[in-house]
């Protein structure tokens, strides 16, 4: 799946977009990336903003710091004071509020970045696979005796899966007195592996046993 | 231009701070600027600064009472509902950006589980998985179960369509080269057809023990009696 490049970082003519998708994306951007800077200003530099922008569609979006109201009500009664000292504590509780968003988007972005990097290194062993083993090709470039082949193999692996999970269910409901002994039980957490028996197999019978000995 | 990371905290040295509002001022202008005219917008922007008592505005101070008008002209409902300010608009940033996050994790996660899968298909033990990852493991053996079903479905029905076609012409070749009349040979009668059919019993044949492209891959397991029912919950 090859992605067509974007435009961005290339110089665009500043004239209005001919075709009317296009248009309506760069102002959905356009617009979002417009209010991103109008908050990091305000956020850096103290300043108080109001943006107001109508879209192709005719309708408006707005932002504002403190808020729109109170900066379209200061620009028309040219008020060079701002607001009065009682709205202080509310300007300064606000301020806080916005401090803790600010760290938590730029966790998230963080964190949001980091799982994308991670998916480029995977989707890299993934690519890497498919060149050195047939069998990762994608299904449909199999040749049937490759196809037949698979399916063998990838049943005879469901077993071996069914088999673990099994064993790792009987450890967990039937802690071996073994670990006991060690005086590290560390590994054997009987309560918290969530137990769907019914759902993985049919054939559980061990509970009976009791404890210790399977 | 600096690409270092700037950190969204206001800044309490003056003077970088004024330099830097200085800057990003011009820089929103341009943006607003270059908005309106892309997309043949009307837009506006009122900027308050500490240093100064006068607003910087776009386009020019007229304008601005313009977009107002506009803006003022508009039902309420309709002026509010997309209004933000920077708590809300970081909010929505917030939340998209969880959105996205949440994505990117459970594609990672079936990326991760597919290769687990290959590597476990080479041999290697499954000792350093959770339930939890076998269950998904389980789950995306299961998925790829289906898909090869369906591929051999479909190319055994190709196959099985070409064969029935070409059993036609060659009957009706059969029927158009006799000058005396020819009985009709049925489409099984003819030997392309049959062969073909019985080149895929063969390769259908479970009792074939086919190797794995040199690796020595079957191991050699009791019977097992188990119903495989992965729960649906893979990924949370």
């Amino acid at each position: 799946m090859v992605k067509k490049p974007s435009k961005g970082r290339q110089k665009i003519e500043i004239s209005k977009i001919p075709k009317k998708n296009h248009l309506q994306v760069t102002f959905s951007k356009r617009r979002s990336g417009l209010f991103k800077k109008a908050s990091e200003l305000c956020t850096l530099c103290g300043a108080n903003v109001a943006i107001i922008v109508f879209s192709p569609a005719g309708k408006v979006f707005s932002f504002g710091h403190p808020d729109v109201e109170s900066i379209v009500d200061r620009f028309f009664t040219c008020n060079p004071m701002p607001e009065p000292n009682g709205l202080h504590l509310i300007e300064a509780h606000r301020n806080a509020s916005v401090r803790e968003l600010n760290l938590q988007l730029t966790q998230v972005l963080n964190q949001l970045e980091a799982e994308k990097k991670r998916g480029e290194i995977l989707s890299q062993m993934r690519r890497a696979g498919q060149t050195q083993c047939w069998w990762e090709a994608p299904i449909n470039e199999l040749s049937m005796p490759e196809l037949e082949q698979l399916k063998v193999s990838m049943e005879e692996l469901k077993k071996v899966v069914l088999r673990q999970g099994d064993k790792l269910l009987m450890e967990a409901a039937n802690p071996s007195p073994f670990y006991m002994i060690n005086g590290s039980s560390a590994m054997v957490d009987p309560i918290e592996i969530e137990r769907k028996p019914s759902e993985i197999h049919g054939n559980v019978h061990n509970f009976g046993y009791g404890q210790g000995f399977f | 231009m600096t690409r270092k990371k700037v950190k969204l905290a206001y800044i309490t040295n003056d003077s970088a701070r004024k330099a830097t509002f200085k800057k990003r001022k011009k820089g929103l202008m341009k943006k607003v600027s270059e908005l309106s005219t892309l997309c043949g917008i009307d837009a506006c922007a009122i900027l308050y600064s500490p240093y100064d008592s006068q607003p910087e505005v776009w386009p020019s101070p007229l304008g601005v009472q313009r977009v107002l008008a506009h803006f003022k002209k508009m039902p309420e409902m309709e002026q509010s509902k997309k209004m933000v300010n920077q708590e809300s608009f970081l909010r929505q940033r917030i939340a998209k950006g969880n959105e996205q996050l949440k994505k990117q994790r459970k594609d990672n996660r079936e990326k991760e589980i597919t290769q687990v899968m290959y590597q476990s298909l080479t041999g290697k033990g499954l000792q350093n998985l959770n339930i939890v990852d076998l269950n998904d493991l389980g789950w995306m053996i299961d998925q790829n179960l289906k898909d090869i079903h369906k591929r051999i479905e479909s190319l055994n029905k190709e196959a099985q369509s070409q064969a029935a076609a070409a059993a036609a012409a060659a009957a009706g070749q059969l029927i158009k080269t006799g000058g005396k009349v020819q009985e009709e040979k049925p489409a099984f009668d003819s030997m392309d057809a049959i062969q073909r059919q019985q080149w895929f019993v063969d390769l259908v044949n479970p009792n074939e023990q086919m190797g794995f492209a040199g690796d020595d891959m079957m191991l050699p397991f009791g019977d097992n009696n188990h119903n495989a029912l992965w729960p649906n919950g893979f990924f949370p």
